[in-house]
């Protein structure tokens, strides 16, 4: 597969960690699932240069200084915090928030306050990389794999499959990091 | 070189399943065969179709296939920002073109109502006219043109038809019959699914001989059967005891009262579930429309590489035959030669063209229902061959698709397997066929990704409050629909997605002489209003439903309801008003889609008055001429038309040895 190549502009790793933790609070998956120690993927990386690339810097530095604010919180917390889960609409800064979580979970960018209609979801920007589609969380959620991308062996779907944890989800409700 | 012997002894316009399968017979045969096929070469690897697939912002058929000529500048298939098909030397028909205007669709062929009435108040469907017949619609079944043809994104189904299939008229005054007997379809099926290498238990289809399905004493699949999915337990389990009438009250014409079991087959499919040919084993990506990422599925790749094999066969890509020249008249005409454009690109993206003839003892047009039309019209300076019958073109058939979906009781886990396991095959024959279409029923293994575009709507509609999916109304039936993040929203989804389930139904349509395809020429002057960007005319569709197809629709959403109702599942069907593939009928409102059964463009049938082509798929006019492929069919039937394509090619690959005096 091709890659997307990140440009280079300077990233502190700390804010790739912090963009991570954050991403977890927001989807509901563990930290070291979409961010691991040793990642052959990078796709917190990826996702942070692209979002910044959309949104700009500053931003996206305002969203995850909200979030470095309310870090020690429940994850589930944090989440409906900077979602706006409760409020009658969104912020930008909460619209933003919701294009981060569906880029976890699709692997596309969709341009934050753009909503769908007629019946479908509103077309994506950019699916970002092949690696981005074949990661999605949607997948792991139905407790499955990406279409076009088993990883399970032949006669798999006459049964059950393993329980919603075994996916990477953060079933606990602690803090957005470890 | 002689002008008078002919270069090869057989020369295939198109490498999909016809072609290849003939090209390897005869080419076994010692024969020397040459393949013209309009596309791209067959790439090396699947893995650049696949990247294409992955960056494609919508995952439709045509999603993983080169969009534009060269491999250069095809690495997505942008929604939006859809190719010109005069400017492409290949175009095809794309789902994402459908109801799209000739700057965009290949296919002319009429807008949706609503974008023909902007004044309307109220998005409407066409009128009936005075038989009940609606006409004005969009044929919405689409195609590839590159090497290996549509058939990369078959779905693997491979049931054999019904013995009442091939003979409606006799036995049921509808439609025709077919000019083969039962007998000899079912040594054809054995030929083809060793071919294909078909997995299904016989004794696993037992159950069908109340259609009528039998097999020859002893026969056996050519490996075990793929395993039935949970969804496909949990409908078979669903619907134990349920019983539907053959017709609904109202029914024009008459009624059948009789009661119908309605139960649950494996579906023999087309898929590894053991190593054959080379190829590995199905590990169930889900993903066999649009494309199998690791060929566990056969496709007509398969068969091109043995027919290369043979050392008898050669290739010319890139190449689109717009002529085939005959002399003669009457009965007694013979194709002489093929002409073509070869056809490249540069790096700019401008085309350049240059015109080629060959020749053959015997030509063998296999290039697709609609292309195959469009080549004999094209021929004889668009005055058309082989034609006598005036059938070239007409007949245009397909398994119109009504899609119906819902929610089970309990988690069912979709999206896990191959797209389709199972159907309900029950109801394929009866009585009822002289009243109203028959239909199969295919289960999907794929939750609401065809119904909905899951998993995007939804995970969209619960991320930013909206309810496209129709499972995130307001609370309380007011307000906004939520927005969920963190835990809450990964619950929600999967309670979601792992109850999601759909149902495709599949029409036995008529064969009306008014739905065809025909060249989009101006009919004052004869210039073309549309053309490739070859310069060749385009292929316009005109096409509608009859009330026989149409209470086909009425009865299969019955049926499905009460599928629903008996499961405890929750049914979500919406149909649309006024768009590509809506229509009304008795007041309700119906939407289908295209199966991608592309048929009856150059029917076989006895009589040179009243078909193109024999049974063998000989023109009755050109004796040297074989138009092969669905386009034969007669009717569409009640099975996935794939499997006997491939049989009918055994058939004319045997007739056409035959007439080389082999």
């Amino acid at each position: 597969m091709t890659r997307t190549v990140p440009p280079a502009i300077p990233i502190l790793d700390s804010d790739i960690q912090d963009f991570a933790d954050m991403s977890a609070a927001l989807t509901g998956f563990q930290s070291s699932v979409l961010k691991p120690a040793l990642d052959p993927v990078g796709l917190a990386r990826e996702y942070y240069v692209f979002a910044v690339q959309q949104v700009g810097e500053s931003a996206m530095a305002t969203l995850v200084n909200a979030y470095r604010a309310i870090k020690t919180q429940p994850a589930q917390q944090i989440a409906d915090t900077l979602l706006e889960t409760s409020g009658a609409s969104p912020s930008s800064q909460a619209q933003l928030a919701q294009s981060i979580v569906a880029m976890w979970y699709l692997g596309s960018w969709y341009v934050p306050g753009v909503l769908g209609g007629g019946g479908f979801a509103p077309p994506p920007l950019q699916v970002i990389s092949s690696a981005a589609y074949t990661n999605g969380l949607a997948w792991r959620v139905m407790q499955s794999h990406p279409m076009g991308y088993s990883q399970f062996t032949f006669g798999y779907w006459s049964q059950a499959p393993g329980p919603l944890s075994s996916f990477g989800v953060n079933t606990g409700n602690g803090g957005g990091g470890q | 070189m002689s002008k008078n012997v002919p270069q090869y002894d057989v020369v295939i316009v198109g490498a999909g399943v016809s072609g290849n399968l003939i090209a390897k017979e005869l080419g076994l045969a010692g024969k020397k065969v040459l393949i013209l096929e309009a596309g791209l070469e067959v790439p090396d690897s699947r893995e650049e179709y696949m990247e294409n697939f992955y960056l494609a912002l919508a995952k439709t058929p045509e999603a993983p296939y080169p969009a534009l000529a060269g491999r250069q500048g095809s690495q997505v298939n942008p929604v939006g920002v859809l190719p010109d098909p005069s400017t492409l030397p290949t175009p095809r028909a794309t789902v994402l073109s459908l109801g799209q205007s000739p700057k965009t669709s290949y296919l002319v062929q009429q807008q949706p109502f609503a974008a023909l009435h902007p004044q309307d108040p109220k998005p409407q469907n066409p009128p009936a006219d005075d038989k009940g017949n609606v006409r004005g619609l969009q044929f919405s079944s689409t195609f590839e043109r590159n090497g290996g043809g549509t058939s990369w994104h078959w779905l693997g189904t491979s049931l054999r038809e019904l013995e009442n299939d091939i003979r409606m008229q006799t036995k049921y005054q509808h439609a025709v019959d077919w000019p083969i007997t039962y007998t000899e379809l079912q040594e054809l099926w054995a030929l083809a699914e060793a071919e294909i290498g078909v997995a299904a238990s016989t004794a696993q289809q037992e159950p069908l001989e109340v259609v009528g399905l039998q097999y020859p004493p002893g026969y056996q699949y050519p490996m075990q059967a793929i395993p039935m999915s949970m969804v496909d337990q949990a409908v078979s389990n669903g619907v134990a005891g349920l019983q539907v009438p053959g017709t609904l009250p109202d029914t024009p014409g008459g009624g059948d009262p009789t009661l119908y079991d309605v139960f649950v087959t494996p579906t023999p499919a087309g898929r590894n579930s053991e190593p054959y040919d080379d190829r590995r084993v199905c590990a169930g990506n889900t993903n066999c429309i649009p494309i199998c990422p690791i060929q566990a599925k056969w496709d007509p790749t398969v068969t091109l590489g043995k027919a290369l094999d043979t050392g008898n066969v050669t290739m010319s890509y890139q190449s689109v035959a717009y002529n085939v020249a005959v002399d003669g008249q009457g009965d007694t005409q013979n194709a002489t030669r093929i002409d073509y454009y070869e056809w490249s690109r540069d790096a700019s993206g401008a085309i350049s063209k240059v015109s080629k003839s060959v020749t053959g003892k015997v030509y063998v047009l296999a290039c697709h229902a609609i292309e195959n039309a469009k080549l004999l019209l094209l021929s004889n300076n668009w005055k058309g061959i082989a034609n006598i019958s005036n059938q070239v073109g007409r007949n245009l058939m397909d398994h119109p698709l009504y899609l119906t979906w819902a929610l089970a009781p309990q988690p069912i886990f979709g999206y896990r397997g191959p797209l389709a396991t199972s159907g309900i095959e029950s109801l394929r024959d009866g009585e009822f066929r002289k009243y109203r279409a028959s239909f199969r029923m295919e289960i999907g293994n794929e939750g609401w990704n065809f119904s909905k575009g899951d998993p995007y709507t939804t995970t969209m509609d619960f991320i930013q409050g909206t309810n496209n999916s129709n499972v995130n109304p307001p609370p309380g039936g007011s307000g906004q629909p939520v927005r969920l993040g963190g835990l809450k929203l990964v619950q929600q989804l999967n309670n979601i997605f792992t109850r999601q389930f759909r149902i495709a139904c599949m029409f036995d349509q008529t064969p009306l002489a008014e739905n065809l395809v025909k060249l989009d020429l101006d009919e004052k002057t004869g210039k073309p209003n549309n053309v490739d960007g070859l310069g060749l005319p385009r292929p316009k569709v005109e096409y509608g439903l009859d009330p026989y197809t149409m209470e086909g629709f009425r009865m299969a959403a019955y049926v499905c309801t009460k599928v629903y109702e008996q499961m405890g599942a929750t049914e979500f069907t919406t149909n649309g008003v006024g768009g590509t593939g809506d229509f009304t009928y008795q007041g309700k409102n119906y939407h289908y889609y295209g199966a991608g059964h592309v048929v009856g463009t150059h029917v076989m049938g006895p009589e040179q008055k009243s078909s193109v082509v024999d049974a063998s798929q000989r023109s009755h006019d050109v004796q040297n001429l074989w138009i092969v492929g669905s386009g034969s069919f007669p009717t569409v039937c009640t099975a996935n038309p794939t499997l006997t394509l491939l049989g009918l090619a055994f058939k004319s690959a045997k007739s056409i040895l035959a007439s080389l005096g082999s």
